[in-house]
């Protein structure tokens, strides 16, 4: 496996799947920062690139969705990675045509996750912000 | 002679008044009455002529002055002037000597009449009652008035005509006049009187030897008028000796038979006296005729005098005597009367009253008696118990109001009232004696009966062969026997009531299908009703009438059957008033199989105490129960697995939450390891969250299974609030994946724990919780807002309200949601709601829907609290 360290954000509002996440991509190499809610995220993140969100669909509040949408109004084009604890097909369409990088359903294997990360980092470009991902 | 008189004395405790017109007598009973009196003066004039010694005008003996005397004393004072006048053709067809002018015979007619005035005038005026001469005072008056004042006074008149008009010497008319009419007005008057008042009474009432002794009186008569008459003529002393003749048999006359005897005796005696005077006869025959009719006339007169007092007084003393006797007779039926009544049970009492009656009827001599009832105060008087002379016909059993409102009026007021023909009957008594006519009664006395300041009804005494005087004295003492008859009845009716009482609670207690018991304060058994005595679990022990029950089921208790010692304080603390009711349901093997019964015992609410307990068989019911039960968690089941379906979205992300933590750790953890040195500190950390994560799982799949599960029906202590909290939890994260917001507001002050079952309450909390999210499926995401509220609504249960923001319920909807399968859900059964309904409802809870909300449905069920456990 071909690591490639970045920023990993992990927005989860449940905190065992959040701690979870976090110590398995620490263990892999990536710098993580979590958030328990949409809101956390914006107010929070550091800027670091390259980065990628992993980003749960279902959340009191702003939902993953949402997020995504607000953030791709403000143009910010980061890959996300959908993760969520029920899926249905109608959702992980909708997700995956909006541009995400991968539709995950709890539980899941390590190495899905990684490759599915491993795929948004390496999408994700410095000075990309602002432009059309690549087709 | 008169048609008027009438004196019939046929009842014991009093007499008739022969006085009274019984009806205004014809005018044909009055001619005929003055023909009786002219043919009577006619006859006396007749014989007056014949007993005369001419030239003497007077005669010895002159009746027709007596007759108009007594005709007088027997007629009411405004018809004298009929028979005054009746008189007159009489006294101008009498046989007049012819030299005797016809003014002169006027004139006579003129005195005689006067001294027929003079004579019923004063006796009217003085001894009140005329026609009678039964005591001292009234014989008395008599015999001063009528005997000695009228013809003295009247021969003034006649001497002077006699003397003017035909020449005669003055004092000779005057003195054989007075002598004449003395002796005529003391013999004739009363006799005659007393014959016409008395004289059918006595020929029908008087006894055979009555009769006899009088026969044998007339007989001495002649026999001494014979030894008069004819006799040896050497008496010394005649003729005053020769009155002393008759002396003995006026004597028996007297004192056996009256004034009436007397008179008649007498006025026999001075007939045979004065004829043989006449004839020169008899021991007077010696002396010159018209001395020895004077010798006999002063002797006779002198003789009535005290003959006639001592007949009077004698007939005073027997009525006097009489009149005790009956009020003896009396006092001593009276005392019967109540003596038969103290004693008597209600149902006897019917029989009594008639044959009481009857003896009352019969002692009094009436014709009909009565006794009324009037059951309420007001009410109607009815005729309930009658009796009727022989020959006569009852009164009518009926309403009697109608017909007597004056009477009814008085015994209302607790007076008594007489009604009868008499000229003197009140005015306002019109209707009541019309009535009493109609009836062909002539006169009523009707007594109020009053018993514990009640009119309970009434006495009525009727008479329609004679008319009875109600005098005072009798009213007073037939109030004595209205008065027994008032507390005889009062006594009947209350016990009626107590019998009717006690029959109909025997019928309630017979018509119970439990056993039912009564128990007094101690615990005795004081009535039962049949199945008691049969009942499956009281074979063990006695508890018949006056057996211990406490007791019994005490020593039961002790004996260690558990289920009695159960039993025992709650019984007792009925009866020891600790407690209101007391209930138990238990089950009992039977010959016919294991039955159960619900016990209850209720207290007597009297000054007394006691209780009432009773053991209902309640298998069937029980049985339904049971069956209802099963179905209801059969269908509660389906419902549950199926309300699990529309739920699996949720439960897979409540599941799979902790299952990709754990993942996810796990395989962090081999990353942690693999390195050298492995991160100890990181690995335990996450070895606390697998487990944490792991026992999140494990709680969701209890729940899922407790939801799940096909129990039993359990009545455990459940707390509400923690109830409502876990199921919210459960359905956590449908909430989220629904967006809607759940907010709870549980009462926390005080407890919410009811008695119930979990499972099922949990599934009404799911079903009303699933309906409201159901209910706000359409609405904007930002406006799907669930409350869930416990609260007090009053000390002794807890409501519960999920209220949500939804479109809310139409009236139609309302009526309906709880019905079965109805639904507006195109996924949904409609049983939701209904079985909540009748979870709730086998809880003893209620549940409904609030109308009248501007948006959005509220439901709300009622549940009561749990009691304190007892230590």
């Amino acid at each position: 496996m071909m690591e490639r360290p970045g920023t990993v954000f992990v927005v989860d509002d449940d905190l065992s799947v959040r701690r979870g996440l976090e110590r398995l991509l620490r263990a892999v190499g990536h710098r993580v920062e979590s958030f328990g809610s949409a809101r956390e995220f914006l107010e929070q993140r550091s800027d670091q690139r390259p980065a990628c969100l992993v980003l749960d669909v279902r959340m009191p509040g702003q939902t993953g969705l949402d997020l995504r949408d607000d953030l791709q109004a403000a143009g910010c084009r980061i890959p996300v990675i959908f993760i969520t604890g029920h899926g249905d097909i109608p959702m992980a369409v909708q997700a995956m045509k909006a541009g995400a990088v991968d539709f995950l359903t709890k539980p899941f294997d390590e190495d899905v996750l990684l490759h599915a990360v491993d795929q948004a980092l390496a999408r994700d470009h410095p000075g990309d912000a602002g432009r059309p991902p690549p087709e | 002679m008169s048609g008027e008189a009438r004196g019939e004395d046929m009842e014991p405790t009093g007499r008739t008044d022969p006085t009274a017109p019984l009806s205004a007598p014809s005018v044909r009973q009055i001619v005929s009455a003055a023909i009786v009196v002219a043919v009577a003066y006619f006859a006396g004039a007749n014989l007056g002529a014949l007993l005369r010694f001419p030239p003497a005008t007077p005669s010895v003996l002159w009746p027709p002055n007596s007759i108009l005397t007594a005709t007088l004393l027997l007629a009411p004072t405004r018809r004298w002037w009929v028979y005054l006048l009746a008189a007159l053709p009489a006294h101008l067809a009498m046989p007049a000597p012819p030299d005797w002018r016809e003014s002169l015979i006027l004139v006579l007619y003129l005195t005689n009449c006067s001294e027929a005035l003079i004579a019923a005038g004063s006796v009217r005026a003085f001894a009140g009652e005329p026609t009678r001469f039964d005591t001292l005072r009234r014989m008395g008056v008599f015999l001063v008035g009528a005997g000695l004042f009228a013809p003295f006074a009247s021969c003034f008149f006649d001497a002077a005509a006699v003397s003017l008009l035909h020449g005669d010497a003055y004092w000779e008319v005057w003195r054989t006049r007075f002598f004449s009419n003395v002796l005529t007005e003391m013999t004739l008057v009363p006799a005659v009187v007393l014959v016409i008042a008395n004289a059918r009474e006595w020929i029908t009432g008087a006894g055979v030897r009555a009769k006899i002794e009088a026969a044998l009186l007339a007989l001495s008569l002649v026999v001494v008028g014979g030894l008069y008459a004819f006799g040896p003529r050497a008496i010394p002393g005649a003729p005053v000796s020769s009155v002393a003749l008759f002396l003995p048999v006026l004597l028996w006359a007297a004192v056996r038979f009256g004034p009436a005897g007397a008179s008649l005796s007498l006025l026999a005696t001075a007939l045979i006296a004065i004829c043989g005077g006449m004839h020169a006869r008899g021991l007077i025959g010696k002396m010159p005729p018209a001395d020895g009719v004077l010798a006999v006339q002063i002797s006779l007169s002198l003789c009535a005098v005290p003959l006639l007092g001592l007949a009077s007084l004698i007939e005073e003393r027997r009525r006097d005597q009489q009149d005790l006797t009956r009020r003896l007779t009396f006092e001593k039926w009276l005392s019967e009367l109540s003596g038969a009544f103290v004693h008597l049970a209600s149902d006897q009492m019917d029989e009594a009253f008639e044959t009481w009656l009857g003896r009352l009827g019969q002692l009094l001599a009436l014709d009909r008696a009565a006794l009324l009832r009037s059951c309420q105060s007001g009410g109607p008087f009815i005729v309930a118990y009658t009796w009727a002379a022989p020959g006569i016909g009852p009164i009518p059993r009926a309403s009697v109001s109608a017909d007597y409102p004056w009477t009814v009026e008085r015994l209302r007021r607790e007076e008594p009232s007489i009604v009868s023909e008499a000229v003197d009957a009140p005015v306002e008594a019109g209707a009541d004696a019309a009535s009493l006519r109609r009836l062909g009664a002539r006169s009523m006395l009707a007594l109020p009966l009053v018993a514990g300041g009640r009119v309970l009804g009434a006495l009525a005494l009727v008479t329609v062969r004679t008319h009875l005087v109600w005098t005072a004295e009798r009213v007073g003492r037939l109030q004595l026997v209205a008065e027994v008859f008032a507390n005889a009845l009062a006594r009947k009716e209350s016990e009626d009531a107590l019998r009717a009482g006690e029959a109909m609670k025997s019928a309630i207690l017979s018509s119970l299908h439990s056993s039912v018991g009564v128990l007094d304060r101690d615990g005795l058994v004081i009535a039962t009703n049949p199945d008691w005595c049969q009942f499956p679990p009281h074979h063990a022990v006695p508890e018949g009438l006056g057996a211990n029950y406490l007791d019994a089921c005490r020593q039961m208790a002790r004996e260690g059957i558990p289920l009695v010692a159960q039993a025992v304080p709650g019984i007792a603390s009925v009866l020891d008033g600790s407690r209101v009711t007391y209930s138990l349901e238990y089950s009992c093997g039977t010959p016919a199989g294991e039955r159960w019964y619900v016990m209850t015992v209720v207290p007597l609410h009297r000054p007394e105490g006691g209780a009432v307990v009773s053991h209902a068989d309640v298998t069937e019911r029980r049985r339904a129960e049971l069956e209802a039960q099963r179905s209801r968690q059969e269908l509660a089941h389906v419902t549950r697995v199926s309300a699990m379906g529309e739920l699996t979205a949720s439960l897979a992300h409540e599941l799979n939450q902790p299952l990709a933590g754990i993942l996810t750790n796990a395989q962090a953890a081999r990353r942690f390891l693999e390195m050298t040195p492995p991160d100890v500190r990181e690995l335990r950390s996450i070895l606390v969250d697998i487990v944490e994560d792991d026992k999140r799982a494990a709680d969701v799949i209890q729940r899922l299974r407790d939801l799940l599960r096909k129990g039993e029906f359990q009545m455990r202590r459940v707390d509400l609030n923690g109830l409502i909290r876990d199921v919210v939890k459960l359905l956590g994260s449908d909430t989220v994946i629904r967006n809607v917001l759940v907010a709870l507001d549980l009462e926390e002050r005080r407890p919410t724990i009811v008695s119930g079952d979990r499972v099922q309450l949990q599934q009404v909390v799911l079903n009303l919780v699933l309906n409201a999210m159901d209910a706000m499926a359409d609405s904007p995401v930002a406006d799907r807002n669930l409350l869930v509220r416990t609260e007090h609504s009053d000390p002794e249960s807890v409501e519960v309200l999920v209220e949500d923001t939804g479109p809310g319920l139409d009236k139609d909807a309302e009526a309906l949601v709880f019905e079965p399968f109805y639904t507006t859900k195109s996924t949904g059964m409609g049983m939701g709601l209904a079985i909540a309904r009748s979870i709730i409802e086998a809880h003893d809870g209620a549940i409904w829907v609030e109308g009248k909300r501007s948006r959005g449905a509220a439901f709300r069920f009622r549940l009561p609290l749990a009691e304190e456990p007892v230590e």
